[in-house]
């Protein structure tokens, strides 16, 4: 009797691990990568805000050695360290590049310089991950990449090259039992980066996204921005010169979400929304039926956060898990 | 300083001629704490006054006691955890404590055991703390009557001794930092840490005032304080007819070590929050040594200074006879035996603010303790809800104040019931073992750091590092593991040799022991099969340590 009235069962029919806000953490999305094995999934979806933020000047000496400062500390290695020193920069998230002491002050004179090096080492690593993901990536495995405010474009041409790797943003892709909408735009930030817009925009690109759909058809939601007022969007309040606010002693801790983003979860109800921006904000909501996850970050300890995510036949969300690794 | 506005955001250097790191302004700030704020959470930890109450009682149950070795020894045994632990924050930088360390290192099972074993023990530690500052509210209202030169207050102190009274006082202070916990962090955070500054300034206003005394003007305070114009030499001369032994003696002072063991508890707990701290195991080494440092040195001043000004030997009698025989020191002094180095403070004290200030250093310590234990508690509770072990509304984060006040909720009502168990019934013979479950814990980090490199030895950072180097730091960790494991064992013998001061067996101390440390795993093997039938999760999957290459 007991069992009769038991809901029957609903069997997986896709499993995807999402993590987000890795900043050019080489180990971040070498543990990315390895989540395949792990916890095996259908999908691995890493979602904006691939790029990284630091680059780390190498000095080349008149003895051909290389000299560079990491963590504080000045690192001299022979010209056959490079590799290593390549590495073990690109480790803590940063980009290398060698240079001459009169290079580094034309680089220090000029931003634009600075700049154009920055978005081409961003590039550089997009193309190694590729190659990466190719290497290690089961075939059936799909990888998914879509960006955040934080990317430059110029890495769009390289991941929307790339064979292994699916790069579909501000686009619906279909995963089988749901379809994914995926948007890298956030509302506009103290920080002036490359994919802001106003809400109002926001609200509009979001629509021009989920209304295509078929009627009935599930659509997960995969947009960088997290819902506003949720938990998920806590981060600390700054000042005019970027710098956290502190009162009483401790930073005041603002919700900075997007409010469209949040108006369009209520609307479309998706089984699943996933989030990222705010690092701190690691968690789990729920806004009406939706299950709306953001798992945080802590690339610049070389943890990755992610979370796993199973989705029934129908399209509905059977349950979810935080991982840190 | 040079910068771009570029589309991408501002590039920025960090200037210098050697050539510095270029940071590309970008959002997305870490929450992070910096070392002031993990030595906060470490001295939050330690209840710095309660050193007068581990001082009385290695005083009592051990003859010829005598605290320098037992505070060094302490101290060099959490230094060597000190770095066993920094070896587990950098190889897993995140909140958890043990519960993380042992579910990655050796299994998700004795994780949870662990981890479930943390929070009902600390759960308790928070009724006891209430419950001892609820039992020194006489000497409090004694002290506060003679500083406002009340009689009523410190007489009322004295209807404030029967068992429900108690209860009722620490079920109070209970709601009292239950209360304060649902403000936000910051709130939180700022009230530990003045009730910290409190302490510290109780701290060295006694030693102030025991420096600026002699010790015949303690011998005059004593006899003008009790009434009694020999009080001093009469203590000691009751003490020595009811049997007390004097001097000192090392086999005392090596099994008092886990007294002291207990005393420095909580000083390296910033790794709890090991997943908020910047450079985490940098700061997490600066701050606990800090922490460590300043312990000793205030423990040890304040006991040297008690030496200097009121003698091992009084302090021998004292403690030991107002334990043999009540009655015969009540006749003598009216001074609470147990009220220690405070107690003597008082005494001397000249003014009324420094009087209020001994009087309610108890209390305040007790509170602040509390508030640290119970981020603690919730922090591991908020971990394993994390990783679906509890419920997830465990996990559950107030929009309003940013706090867990689920789990908040759950610890303050078992802990309140635990309050009402403390003090209206005899918990003795189950609880016995509670000191030996914290040295377990000590145990439990020691070999999480021992097997860290012979298990996980990929989670060990050795980039750069030549192959020589790379197996020269594994070695290290497994030593200095090694080390903790060694000394860790050597405080649990001590504490099993000696159970008849620091914990009896008895089947319902043992059974106690086995259900906390077996509800744990029970838990997760329930938990992991129950909804791998439900689900597809499998709950082992939140537990496993994702390899870079």
């Amino acid at each position: 009797m007991l069992k009769s009235l038991r809901k029957p069962k609903k069997a997986r029919a896709l499993r995807i691990f999402f993590a987000t806000d890795v900043h050019g953490s080489d180990v971040c999305f070498r543990k990315f990568l390895a989540a395949a094995k792990v916890y095996e999934p259908n999908v691995l979806l890493l979602g904006g805000d691939f790029a990284g933020k630091g680059l780390v000047p190498v000095l080349r000496n008149g003895d051909g050695s290389l000299r560079a400062e990491l963590d504080g500390n000045e690192v001299t290695v022979p010209a056959e360290g490079w590799a290593q020193l390549t590495a073990d920069i690109n480790r803590r998230g940063f980009y290398a590049t060698q240079l001459h002491a009169d290079e580094l002050a034309v680089l220090r004179a000029d931003p634009d310089a600075l700049d154009r090096l920055f978005r081409s080492e961003i590039a550089a690593q997009a193309e190694r991950w590729c190659q990466l993901a190719k290497e290690r990536l089961d075939p059936a495995v799909r990888c998914i990449i879509t960006p955040g405010n934080d990317d430059p474009v110029d890495a769009d041409p390289v991941y929307a090259a790339d064979e292994r790797v699916e790069f579909p943003s501000g686009m619906v892709c279909d995963l089988g039992p749901v379809a994914m909408a995926s948007l890298g735009l956030v509302p506009y930030t103290p920080w002036n980066t490359e994919r802001e817009t106003s809400e109002e925009d926001l609200a509009k690109e979001i629509s021009s996204l989920l209304d295509s759909l078929p009627e009935g058809r599930a659509c997960i939601m995969n947009f960088h921005c997290p819902p506003y007022g949720t938990g998920l969007d806590d981060a600390p309040e700054l000042d005019a010169t970027l710098k956290p606010v502190i009162r009483g002693g401790r930073p005041s801790i603002v919700p900075v979400g997007s409010r469209a983003v949040r108006d369009a979860i209520k609307k479309y109800q998706p089984p699943v929304s996933l989030h990222g921006h705010i690092h701190e904000s690691r968690g789990v909501q729920r806004l009406g039926r939706t299950l709306c996850v953001n798992p945080g970050s802590d690339y610049s300890s070389g943890v990755l956060r992610g979370a796993v995510v199973d989705i029934a036949e129908d399209g509905t969300c059977l349950d979810f898990l935080l991982t840190t690794g | 300083m040079a910068s771009s506005d570029a589309a991408a955001g501002t590039a920025t250097a960090g200037g210098g001629e050697s050539g510095r790191l270029f940071i590309r302004q970008t959002s997305g700030l870490v929450r992070e704490l910096g070392i002031p704020a993990a030595i906060g959470i470490s001295l939050a930890s330690v209840a710095v006054v309660n050193t007068f109450i581990n001082f009385n009682a290695g005083l009592t149950d051990f003859a010829k006691a005598d605290m320098y070795l037992p505070l060094i020894a302490a101290a060099i045994i959490w230094l060597v955890a000190m770095y066993a632990y920094r070896h587990l924050l950098r190889a897993i930088p995140r909140a958890g404590g043990e519960y993380v360390y042992m579910s990655r290192i050796v299994s998700p099972a004795i994780g949870s055991m662990a981890g479930l074993g943390i929070a009902v023990v600390f759960t308790y530690v928070l009724s006891t703390n209430a419950h001892f500052a609820a039992q020194f509210t006489p000497f409090m209202l004694s002290g506060l009557g003679s500083a406002f030169h009340s009689t009523a207050i410190a007489n009322f102190g004295n209807h404030l001794g029967s068992n429900l009274s108690i209860a009722w006082l620490s079920v109070i202070l209970m709601l009292i930092v239950a209360a304060l916990s649902l403000f936000s962090a910051k709130i939180v955070a700022r009230i530990i840490f003045w009730l910290i500054v409190l302490q510290v300034v109780a701290f060295v206003a006694l030693i102030g005032v025991l420096a600026f005394h002699s010790h015949t003007d303690f011998v005059g305070a004593l006899a003008n304080y009790s009434g009694h114009p020999s009080a001093y030499s009469s203590i000691i001369s009751s003490a020595k007819s009811n049997g007390v032994l004097f001097g000192t003696s090392i086999a005392s002072a090596v099994a008092i070590i886990p007294f002291m063991v207990l005393n420095y508890n909580g000083v390296l707990y910033s790794y709890y929050v090991g997943g908020e701290l910047r450079r985490p195991g940098r700061t997490y080494l600066i701050a606990s040594a800090v922490s460590i440092g300043v312990l000793v040195v205030l423990w040890v001043g304040v006991w040297a200074i008690l030496r200097a000004r009121a003698g091992l030997t009084f302090m021998q009698a004292q403690a030991n006879l107002g334990v043999l025989n009540p009655t015969a020191y009540g006749k003598i002094t009216s001074l609470s035996s147990v009220a220690g180095g405070l107690g003597y403070g008082m005494i001397l004290s000249p003014d009324p603010i420094t009087k209020i200030l001994f009087a309610t250093a108890v209390p305040f310590a007790e509170i602040a303790v509390n508030l640290a234990f119970l981020m603690v508690t919730t922090r591991v509770l908020f971990a394993q809800a994390f990783d679906r072990l509890l419920p997830v509304s465990v996990a559950k984060v107030s929009e309003r104040n940013h706090a867990p006040n689920n789990a908040i909720g759950i610890v303050v009502i078992v802990g309140i019931g635990f309050c009402f168990l403390t003090s209206l019934v005899s918990l003795g013979s189950i609880v016995a073992l509670q000191s030996l479950f914290f040295a377990l814990i000590l145990l439990a980090g020691g070999v999480a750091a021992w097997l860290l490199p012979l298990r996980r030895a990929d989670l060990v950072d050795t980039s750069g590092m030549p192959e020589d180097a790379r197996k020269g730091l594994l070695r290290k960790i497994a030593w200095i593991g090694g080390a903790t494991t060694v000394l860790a064992l050597f405080t649990v013998y001590e504490l099993v040799a000696h159970s008849s001061v620091y914990g009896k067996f008895s089947w319902e101390s043992i059974l106690t022991l086995v259900i906390v440390l077996g509800a744990g795993p029970v838990i997760y093997v329930i938990a992991r099969s129950v909804r791998r039938q439900r689900d597809s999760l499998d709950l082992a999957m939140a537990m496993h340590e994702l390899p870079p290459e």
